[in-house]
This record gives C-alpha cells, structure tokens and sequence, in this order.
C-alpha cells in the first residue's frame, strides 16, 4: 500500500461501508451496532438510490454492506442491482438465514463477493454467539452461494469463543470452496456489553498474530495489522484507512469516518441532504482523523507496520483517540517476554 | 506498446484520476495500484478513444520543454508495467 499517495488525500474513499439497515432476524451478542429492530428514518430505496448515483459519479470502487441483515431490506437485490449497473462491486456481509436458492441466482453477478458470518466450527460454539439455529442456516446459505459459483468467505468475528476453533474453520469454509476471513472484535454496540467476556487474552492474541503468519490465506479485512507480522505486510494496509480509503454510511445516511466509530462526535455529515463530495473533501471530523497522530508510538520499532493501530479500539477502552491500540504487538510481544522470564 | 494503438481495463479494473495520477483498482486482487503520473495521463485515456501516439502528442504538447524521445519512452514504460500487472491491454486500431 502506497501510503504517501493516501497520505496526499484521495479525491474519494476506494470503498464505502454502507449498514443498510439495523434491522436484523439474529441478536449476535457481539454485535457493533446492536442491530434488531429497523429503525424510524432509515434511507427509502429512493434515497439509497441517490447515495448510489452519488457514490458512482465519485468513482467510488466498492460498498462494502452490512447492517443489521442488509437482506432484511426488501429492495436490497434492486440496490445491489442498481449498484452493479453503475460498476460499484459489492462485498456483501449477511448472517445468511434469509439465503435461498432463488437469492444466491439473483446475486450471482461478477461484481459480488458474498461474507458468511459464522462464530464457531460447530452449532455449539457458533448458536452461543450468534442464537440458535444460526449455523445450521448459515451452511444453508454457503450451500447456496457455492453452486451458484459466488466468491463467498466465511467471516468470523475473533473471540475467546471462536479462537479455539479457528483451524476447524479453516476446514469448515475450504468445504464449500470459501477462505476464511477473521474480523476484529471491537467494544461497539452490543459488544461493548460484551467485551472482557468475549475478547481474547494477551496470549491468546499473540497466538493469534503467529497463527495469521501460519495461514496467509486467511483475510482480515485489515482488522489485524496492528499485531501482524512482517510476512503479512504485502496483504493490505499498514495503518487505519478511516477518512482516507474508507468511511461508513450508517443506515440513517449519517456519514463516520468507519463503521466503528458511529458516535454522535464522529458524525462527519448526512445523507442525502448534504453533499458527499463536500462532506468527503472538507469535514472537520474527516481532517482531524487524516492529521491523526498516535504520538507515543512513533519511537516503536514496528510503527512503520502499524502506525499506532486502530483508533476505534483505542477509542472505545480508553474513550480519547490520539492514543495507542491496546492490542498491538509489541504489547503482546512484552507479555510473552514477562511470560517467559516467570516460567 | 505500439503508437497506433489504444489501451483498455482488463475486466474487473477500474481507474480514476488523483492528485497524484491514477488509482487503478482490481476486484481480482491485489486491490489498488497507485500510478504517479500527475496530470499526464487521465483516467478517461482507458476508454480507447485516444491512441498512444495521441497521449504522446498531447503530452508533448503541454509540456514543450521536455523531448518527445523522452515522453514517448516514459509512457511506453509506465503503459508497460500496468499491462505487466494485468491491469491494461492494448488493442492495435490498424
């Protein structure tokens, strides 16, 4: 990643988490954006055509969708239609229990990746995170994609839970002809509630770091490069694209600079009723998070990998931004040594 | 690549025009490619309106103080390392 032309600020985010709707049939107890129930203003299809158009004459790249369940919305195939006609490729994140066949035919189409999320290898260890019958309906869906020859991952959510099982995972996505892609958990939402039960320990997290190394054919989606190592640097970013790749539309068109920083002092601007461009190119929010500097971090010896990691972690345990991810490498790495002196 | 011929995306790329030159984008993966061509070389280029030897002239044009040996080779380089990537190929219009 080129970060001196991202540093020089892009004229439009390469990609746009858009959360179509809170509305969700599942109640993840680790979940963001503590989706359920749809919410009052939520974008019409109307609207959501204009952010389309908008993003499109931007020469956005990608949406990448979630929620809520974005197949909660019964004109979400028209969107995701609409957003294919105009070029925008869509990596879709669905909790697949509203996956038939005759919605994997409307979804095969070049420019869609299909994201299957799944919390365990086993009805057990997923349905006690993601609610009874979930897995069952989730390999459904998997079945679903793959003979339709839709590029599908399996997308699981790092926890104590799911930690234990992630080489099963491995296996249970290589099945239906998918890769695994593991996702940051992060103390947003429901999983605010939920975090010193469900995150991952020190050691466990270090363990992680050398298992990601192991299997560089999981993705992360970027959620881990603050505890990856070097031989994981060629797959993506070495430091936070908020503001500068990336940002969010949540599902009431309020614009953040990523989808898990939607807090009422990160509210960059509105849609459909401000500009994008504008809000894009000259948000005070925006700026502040391209002028980021995590200070106490520049003298680390893999600052270059991480740049201070990622500040809605740090935001939400320490509530300030401007300081270090709790779970960098180093950290862990001075775990282990403390560790290793004990033993 | 040949004067007489235009560039087109391979399927799956898209590019547009930065600050910086052109961003080129691969739903194949790996993702982006970041090209510094400033304003030289514009994203709608890859439409295949324009030939090589257009962009060549129009260049030379703009820029009068630079030899046109020069351009043509520096084009020819950079036109070279984004087929070399996959992102382009070139369509002869003879």
């Amino acid at each position: 990643m080129s970060n001196q032309y991202v540093e020089m600020g892009l004229m439009a985010p390469v990609n746009v988490t858009w959360e179509v709707t809170y509305a969700c049939n599942l109640s993840c107890i680790h979940c963001v954006s503590d989706s359920g129930r749809k919410k009052p203003g939520e974008l019409t299809t109307e609207q959501c055509l204009q952010v389309i158009d908008t993003m499109s004459a931007m020469k956005v790249f990608q949406f990448n969708i979630g929620g809520g369940e974005p197949f909660m919305r019964e004109d979400f195939p028209d969107l995701m239609d609409y957003s294919h006609e105009k070029g925008i490729v869509t990596c879709i994140s669905t909790n697949g229990t509203l996956i038939d066949d005759e919605v994997a035919g409307r979804l095969a189409h070049k420019l869609v990746y299909m994201q299957v999320s799944l919390d365990g290898a086993t009805p057990a260890s997923n349905d006690a995170i993601r609610g009874k019958g979930s897995f069952r309906k989730a390999l459904n869906a998997l079945e679903f994609l793959s003979k339709r020859d839709i590029e599908v991952s399996v997308n699981t959510v790092l926890t104590k839970l799911s930690f234990p099982e992630l080489d099963a995972l491995v296996d249970l996505a290589a099945s239906f002809g998918a890769k695994l892609r593991i996702s940051r958990f992060r103390p947003s939402g429901r999983g605010k509630k939920n975090w010193s039960q469900l995150n991952v320990s020190r050691e466990q997290m270090l363990s992680f770091s050398d298992w990601l190394s192991r299997h560089m054919v999981v993705s992360t989606g970027d959620s881990f490069f603050s505890v990856s190592h070097e031989d994981r640097r060629s797959l993506g970013l070495n430091m936070c694209g908020a503001s500068k790749l990336t940002c969010c539309v949540s599902p009431l068109g309020e614009v953040y600079p990523c989808a898990f920083l939607q807090e009422r002092e990160f509210l960059a601007g509105k849609l459909p009723e401000e500009s994008f461009a504008e809000i894009w190119e000259n948000s005070p929010i925006f700026h502040s998070f391209r002028d980021l500097e995590i200070k106490s971090c520049e003298s680390c010896v893999r600052f270059d990998f991480c740049h201070g990691g990622c500040p809605a972690i740090a935001y939400h345990t320490q509530r300030r931004l401007g300081l270090p991810d709790p779970e960098c490498l180093a950290n862990c790495v001075s775990v282990k040594s403390l560790a290793a002196v004990g033993a | 690549m040949r004067s007489e011929s235009v560039c087109l995306l391979n399927e799956g790329v898209q590019v547009r025009s930065e600050r910086f030159g052109l961003l080129f984008y691969d739903y194949r993966g790996p993702r982006l490619y970041f090209l510094p061509t400033k304003d030289l070389i514009k994203d709608h280029f890859f439409n295949g309106k324009h030939t090589v030897s257009n962009l060549i002239e129009y260049i030379c044009a703009k820029h009068r103080e630079w030899p046109c040996l020069m351009v043509k080779k520096w084009l020819n380089h950079a036109l070279d390392m984004l087929e070399g990537k996959g992102l382009i190929y070139e369509q002869s219009v003879c």
